[in-house]
């Protein structure tokens, strides 16, 4: 049996912070460790086998956190595994009482409406994108060759795609703010 | 004001760092609130963010934080309020 697993797309998989955490959280309880995250992490991660342990996992989106931040954690005893973009990964071992990062609804909430805004920006990148191919297509679609006509509608078919699967991760999270 | 915001507050009248601020708390609470590192963090930016705390020095990289006289005028603000709501149950207690 293999010493090493790897997921592909981790981060796709497990749309929101709270089932990435307790995804972590299952694999680590089968003996499944990652002791280092890394930017591409969200794209493939490698896992290695080992004991099974008892982790608690923290996902926390922080676009520019303050000077004490990682210090913050350390001092509670979370373990900093890295992050993947703007999204750093905490963990602590223990046993009986399941510890937590965020103690009140309102850290909780904060935690999941920053994920929502990423996902947010993005998705009015991609509006922009659909409406500008749009506007393109139905203004100069005389002018436009065959050629570009195609292009552009595939363009728009996959940014659409794209919108659409952003627009459904949003209602997702927006449902799931408490949790 | 959230009981987690009322108690960082109260605990910042002497000046402390976040992990003290949790260890504080859960003695005031006999344990039964323990305040997270995302949720001490968090909070202490908006306190700060909002002119209610402040940093005054940095000591094996923990900014230690005191509350501000407009923080201080918000807490007896809010434990007014809290001791006339204690007062008008009081009898059912």
């Amino acid at each position: 049996m293999s010493d090493r697993k790897i997921v592909f797309f981790s981060i796709f998989r497990h749309l929101l912070p709270s089932d990435y955490e307790n995804w972590l959280e299952r694999m680590a309880a089968e003996g499944w460790h990652i002791d280092r995250i890394r930017q591409w992490d969200s794209v493939f991660m490698t896992f290695q086998r080992g004991k099974p342990k008892n982790y608690r996992f923290v996902y926390d989106l922080q676009f520019s956190p303050r000077q004490e931040y990682i210090a913050t954690y350390q001092q509670f005893g979370w373990e900093h595994l890295g992050r993947m973009a703007s999204a750093h990964i905490w963990r602590m071992e223990y046993e009986g009482e399941r510890p937590q990062a965020f103690s009140d609804q309102e850290g909780l909430v904060d935690r999941n409406r920053r994920n929502l805004i990423a996902v947010s920006v993005s998705f009015f990148i991609f509006l922009a994108a659909v409406i500008a191919i749009g506007l393109a297509l139905g203004f100069a679609f005389d002018s436009l060759s065959a050629g570009d006509r195609t292009q552009l509608i595939i363009a728009g078919i996959f940014f659409g795609m794209i919108l659409f699967a952003l627009g459904y991760i949003m209602v997702l999270m927006w449902k799931n703010l408490m949790r | 004001m959230s009981e987690t915001m009322f108690y960082i507050l109260l605990s910042l009248k002497q000046e402390r760092h976040g992990y003290a601020i949790m260890q504080h708390v859960k003695e005031l609470t006999k344990g039964r609130t323990i305040l997270g590192a995302g949720t001490v963090y968090s909070s202490l930016g908006k306190l700060e963010s909002d002119g209610l705390v402040e940093k005054i020095r940095e000591e094996k990289r923990r900014i230690i934080y005191i509350i501000t006289p407009l923080g201080a005028q918000i807490l007896h603000e809010e434990a007014d309020r809290i001791a006339e709501l204690y007062n008008n149950v009081k009898e059912l207690l």
